[in-house]
């Protein structure tokens, strides 16, 4: 009998740890989305808000119904790629803070569709082939000065990001301008638009690029050659040279992808997001701005990995989405900024791998106890064996 | 005789300094650098710290000098035990270590890393103080540096001796120098010793560390031995040869009841049919006087010149840091040769990428699998491949990767190298040290190479995993194949080769069958003796 | 362009290099020691914005004050992850940018207005009467603090373990320097100062709090640091340049025919930047362990 309980027990105990093994990178990210929430908490708090409230209808706000989660989902459309670009460039060992500019040249490229009288769905093709290249060649020369002159990515690509939004708001003032309203873009025509998914929000059929390029990345990544090379150079270039992989060749490949990814991010908010479907050029193009940015949080949070970041860019839009509820909600209402606040305290907590090591000290733990309890109910039993 | 005793013996006077006790030390990785080692130190007195690679040299005195801790054992002076925690502890109690690899910071001068080692943060440097001294000291100890460059444009002899006088500003009571003549001239080493010898009749202890026999002979008052992590010798140098020095340095201790450490029946490899290698034709990997420059801009392959032919396997033994790792590299296509030739089949392969050189047949079990054979967080299958990937048997349309095909393969070759994990998909990093071994070797063998670099194929492995590498690449011989073995295991050099060859100092100091030699012979060979001098004697 | 237009334009050049040199020289030293910080945007924009709310409380000095103890702490907590907790640089950085970003965003609406801030008359720190208009006294600080920190790291002990740190920490460690806390006291100062650029943008020179006030300020002091190859001098020059240009596209907006649109100068600061950046290298040489972790077996 006891023997029986032994072997279910040791089971039971193993199939947890396999569990939480497999699992232990989500678990990282959970656990910094838990701190980042309770910072947060902690300074609604300080400043006289009621946490709990908030975060229920921050929560409610995010997934509460199908228009919550449209809304969502809308919100973690460009999020997706955003956190793409950030992420295939950090397999190979770089830092693509770019997003930002890749993205507002995208999208300002996307608009020249609206010169073209082109059908359904020529009209989406192209918009989506223009943005893609026109992410593709803002990144290329940060790539370029990196490959070649050793240049810092991260300060070239953040220079590019500043060039890129005065450059694009100059476009939107003066070239691309609409006409009839001075601080806009002419508007995407309805027929190059991605329709409206549910009706009465924000989601389109854009988010089906969105995760169309991020299913085919992790198809790139995980198998072709290509990707193969690009993990291996960003993971240990040495032994990658070593097993013939051209890496500077290989490192610029990833580069013009997360460009491209990008400048599809920008697409999809022009030709998907209601109502307006062009830029705004007010100073801080409102759509555009900081899209890039949260796209790392997204990628960090998400593991790098191109599911991870699907999860994560939902639970990212989940925030940004919910924040707009919130902020209406209850009679002292938290204002949206603090999603931010968490966001940045969640990429915090991910900085430190530390964190993490109090898995295995939980678990370690949990074994120590486990095994003090057999102990225990060994010197206990004695007398039930014999007989 | 040596040197010293013709100097005539100092006035002994020398009292006890400290005392060693059972030192063991084990790595966070489960290497046993050390097993209880006992050690007596005395004022007055020059000891030799003798050994191969991997002996625990370097590892012992680290411990004294405070940078690591011992798992085991403890440290006594006359005054009371000793404990450190850091090397500033050591060095205020008074000993101080010269690294081999020396701890100078590159763009500072000699006066800056000196002024580094002083005491207060906040003083402004008086460099010109740390000057003043510098000279002082430069006069005494005999050893000449210029000041004010920065340290990284200095020759490597001038940075040891800045490094020697970083130690002396601090007035040391137990100096302890790490393979120090490594990098002297002739002469530098003279003027070096003469220092020694005058700090020792000052009451100075000093340890120094060395593989070179000669040395030993020339300046030390005692000789410890050490091997594979233990004591097997505590002499008076005056009381002892070279050639039983050498014996105790590769294998056979001196006393009678321990016997000697030879690969036992279970570590060889079975019997394979040994035919007898055919050199008539041409030979696949031919090597003509290459030389090739180290990391430090010195020589570290002098002139170098082999064959190998097709079913040998061609042995480099020697003491690590002879040169063995930049003649691999300069083969492998990781470093450029400054001169010579070196062929495959013909072909020339120096100066090439890897890439290029893995096309010309040469496969290569790297020295260090972690940095240069495995992407660690790839899994099994994903390292299997690494090299071979664009294979058109594992690629299908549009570059897409055929996973079932690899799998299949790694599966096989799981099967065949008898490599334990969890499946194709674990981590390498799962792997034990034998099983990924046998990972790079499944992989490298899987390129049907006409040669098998293989460079400490064995290190750090159980004795299972050293078992089955080794059987592999007898096979390999018998198959034809040629094989260039390197290897700071003597035994297993000498066991697996068809011809050995002993690196010193960048040269190859004897070609030959392993059996032309005896133990002393080869322990000597390693040494820096070669047979010219050892008929002088 | 008149005399009276060039001196206009070398003060607000001056005014302008203030937040870079200040934020520059504080990298510099972080540098030294082996940590890359690009947080520095976040603690300007955090500390321009706590600068505000200590000024509001206690006046100029207090302002400056906090801003430097915001910084000195953001510093802290950066080395803190990085060194002590093994943390990745980069991470800490960009977790820190999105922070400052929704802090003081968060902050403002508290305040009142969402999106900015104005910060009263008493609480300004005020502008002295010059030869050239009104100028701040922060300018002279910014002016005389790199000439002290390059002799700090040239002529004490403290530059030189410094520099060793990020050179060769093996090599300092067993000189028996404790690597983690030369590093720790590194980026604290360096977060100092840079909390002290960032309050002194909203105490002392534009006089509100936007929650965009840095506007890249951060990433351009780093590319003053590259160009400076870790001098505080050459970093103050390339702060002054920077300025001018900032202020050049000032001035560029307020004339009645625009031969250049304002956007195309807003970019030139980026864009000299960016070319510096690219020429600089090679020229330039950075400590050997930037960016990496030390560890001591």
């Amino acid at each position: 009998m006891s023997a029986e309980k032994k072997t279910l027990e040791s089971r039971l105990l193993r199939g947890a740890h396999k569990t939480l093994t497999g699992l232990s990178p989500a678990i990282e990210s959970i656990l910094a989305a838990i701190v980042g929430l309770l910072i947060g908490a902690i300074l609604m708090y300080i400043w006289g808000y009621d946490p709990w409230r908030a975060y229920i209808a921050l929560f409610k706000g995010a997934y509460g119904g199908g228009y919550e989660w449209a809304s969502s989902l809308a919100r973690a459309t460009p999020l997706i790629l955003t956190a793409m670009t950030f992420s295939i460039c950090l397999r190979s060992g770089m830092f693509n803070i770019g997003a930002e500019g890749q993205l507002m040249i995208g999208a300002t490229a996307s608009i020249l569709v609206a010169y073209m009288a082109l059908p359904t769905p020529l009209g989406q093709i192209v918009g989506l082939i223009l943005a893609g290249t026109a992410g593709a060649l803002w990144s290329l020369v940060p790539a370029a000065l990196r490959l070649m002159r050793g240049v810092s990515e991260v300060i070239s690509t953040i220079m590019f990001n500043w060039i890129g939004r005065w450059f694009v708001l100059w476009l939107t003032i003066f070239i691309l301008r609409d006409p009839a309203r001075a601080e806009k873009t002419v508007s995407i025509p309805v027929a190059a638009r991605f329709p409206v998914m549910v009706r009465g929000t924000d989601l389109s059929y854009s988010i089906f690029v969105s995760i169309a390029f991020a299913l085919v990345l992790y198809f790139i990544l995980w198998h072709t050659t290509v990707g193969y090379e690009v993990r291996a150079a960003g993971l240990n270039p040495t032994a990658a040279r070593y097993g013939g992989i051209r890496n500077k060749r290989t490192m610029f490949l990833s580069f013009i992808l997360g460009g491209i990814a990008a400048g599809l991010a920008g697409a999809t908010i022009t030709m998907g997001l209601p109502p307006t479907y062009a830029i705004f050029g007010g100073a801080l193009m409102p759509q555009l701005t900081n899209v890039g940015f949260d796209g790392m949080a997204v990628a960090m949070v998400g593991r790098n990995h191109p599911i991870g970041i699907i999860f994560a860019a939902v639970f990212f839009g989940g925030l940004n989405a919910g924040g707009r509820v919130m902020q209406f909600y209850g009679s002292n209402p938290v204002p949206l900024e603090i999603v931010r606040v968490v966001m940045g305290a969640i990429v915090l907590a991910m900085a430190i791998p530390e964190l993490i090591r109090i898995i295995p000290a939980v678990k370690k733990q949990g074994t120590e106890l486990f095994g003090l309890f057999k102990r225990l109910r060994k010197k206990n039993a004695p007398k039930e064996e014999e007989a | 005789m040596s040197d010293t005793q013709m100097a005539g013996a100092p006035p002994v006077q020398a009292t006890l300094y400290l005392r060693a006790e059972g030192i063991t030390k084990v790595y966070s990785d489960g290497t046993v650098a050390l097993k209880a080692a006992d050690l007596e130190l005395h004022t007055h007195e020059i000891v030799g710290l003798l050994g191969e690679n991997g002996a625990g040299k370097t590892t012992l005195t680290k411990i004294l000098s405070g940078l690591l801790p011992p798992t085991q054992g403890f440290v006594t002076s006359p005054q009371g035990p000793i404990r450190f925690t850091s090397p500033r502890e050591a060095l205020d109690f008074g000993i101080g270590m010269v690294h081999q690899h020396f701890a100078l910071v590159g763009p500072f001068t000699a006066a800056e890393n000196v002024a580094l080692s002083h005491e207060r943060p906040f003083s402004g440097i008086r460099l010109a103080q740390t000057i003043k001294q510098l000279e002082e000291l430069m006069e005494e100890s005999g050893l000449r540096v210029p000041l004010n460059v920065p340290i990284e444009k200095l020759a490597v002899g001038e940075q040891q001796r800045v490094e020697i006088l970083k130690v002396l500003t601090r007035d040391v009571d137990l100096l302890i120098l790490d393979e120090p003549t490594s990098v002297l001239t002739p002469l530098e080493v003279d003027e070096l010793f003469a220092l020694l010898r005058r700090l020792r009749d000052k009451g100075t202890s000093i340890i120094l560390i060395t593989h070179k026999l000669k040395e030993v002979q020339t300046i030390t008052d005692r000789v410890v031995v050490l091997r594979h992590g233990e004591m097997v010798g505590d002499v008076k140098t005056a009381d002892t040869t070279t050639e039983q020095l050498a014996q105790l340095m590769v294998g056979q201790a001196l006393d009678p009841e321990t016997g000697a450490v030879e690969l036992s029946d279970k570590e060889l490899p079975q019997t394979s049919t040994s035919a007898p290698v055919d050199r008539s034709g041409a030979p696949i990997l031919r090597v003509a006087n290459l030389t090739s420059r180290g990391n430090t801009g010195e020589i570290d392959v002098d002139d170098v010149s082999l064959e190998i032919f097709g079913g040998e396997i061609f042995g480099v033994a020697g003491v690590e840091g002879n040169g063995q790792t930049e003649l691999v590299e300069s083969l492998t296509g990781l470093r450029v040769p400054i001169s010579g030739e070196a062929t495959i089949n013909g072909k020339n392969i120096l100066g090439i990428s890897p890439r290029q050189i893995y096309r010309l047949g040469v496969a290569h079990i790297p020295e260090d699998r972690w940095q240069l054979g495995l992407v660690l967080p790839f899994t099994l299958a994903e390292n299997a491949i690494l090299g071979i990937h664009q294979w058109e048997h594992f690629k299908g349309p549009l570059a897409f990767l055929r996973w079932n095909r690899i799998n299949a393969h790694v599966r096989e070759l799981m099967d065949r190298f008898e490599i334990r994990a969890a499946g194709p998909s674990a981590p390498a990093k799962s792997l034990s040290g034998g099983n990924q071994q046998k990972l790079i070797v499944g992989r490298e063998l899987a390129k049907d190479p006409a040669i098998i670099v293989a460079s400490q194929p064995t290190r750090g492995l159980d004795i299972g995993s050293a078992l089955y590498i080794r059987q592999t690449l007898t096979e390999m011989r018998d198959k034809g194949r040629a094989i260039l073995l390197v290897s700071a295991d003597l035994d297993e050099v000498l066991a697996l080769s068809d011809r050995i060859a002993i690196m010193y100092e960048g040269k190859f100091m004897r070609v030959c069958e392993p059996e032309k030699l005896d133990r002393e012979q080869i322990g000597l060979l390693m040494g820096g003796v070669s047979q010219e001098q050892e008929v002088a004697a | 362009m008149s005399w009276n237009d060039i001196v206009s334009l070398v003060r607000i050049a001056l005014h302008a290099m203030v937040p870079l040199a200040l934020t520059a020289v504080g990298e510099i030293i972080g540098e030294t020691a082996g940590l890359f910080n690009i947080g520095l945007e976040g603690i300007l924009l955090m500390s321009a914005f706590t600068g505000l709310l200590g000024a509001k409380a206690g006046g100029p000095y207090v302002g400056l004050l906090v801003g430097m103890g915001t910084g000195a702490f953001v510093g802290l907590l950066f080395s803190v992850i990085n060194t002590y907790w093994k943390g990745i640089q980069m991470v800490t950085g960009i977790g820190i940018n999105l922070f400052a970003m929704g802090f003081v965003a968060f902050g403002l609406i508290q305040l009142g207005a969402p999106g900015f801030h104005d910060v009263p008359i008493e609480a300004e720190l005020g502008k002295v009467p010059t030869f050239m208009g009104a100028m701040s006294p922060m300018i002279l600080v910014a002016l005389i603090l790199p000439f002290l920190v390059f002799w700090f790291l040239k002529r004490t002990r403290a530059g030189l373990m410094l520099k060793a740190a990020g050179e060769a920490p093996e090599a300092a460690d067993v000189s028996g320097i404790n690597i983690n806390r030369i590093r720790l006291y590194a980026t604290t100062f360096g977060g100092l100062l840079a909390g002290l650029g960032g309050a002194y943008m909203s105490v002392a020179w534009l006089g509100l709090v936007t929650k965009d006030l840095s506007a890249g300020r951060g990433f351009i002091a780093l590319a003053c640091v590259v160009f400076s190859g870790l001098n505080p001098l050459l970093a103050l020059l390339a702060a002054f340049i920077f300025g001018l240009f900032q202020a050049l596209a000032e001035w560029v907006k307020t004339l009645p025919s625009k031969p250049i649109p304002g956007q195309f100068v807003s970019m030139l600061p980026y864009i000299v930047t960016l070319l510096v950046v690219s020429g600089a290298i090679g020229r330039v040489r950075f400590p050997k362990e930037l960016g990496v972790p030390y560890k001591r077996e």
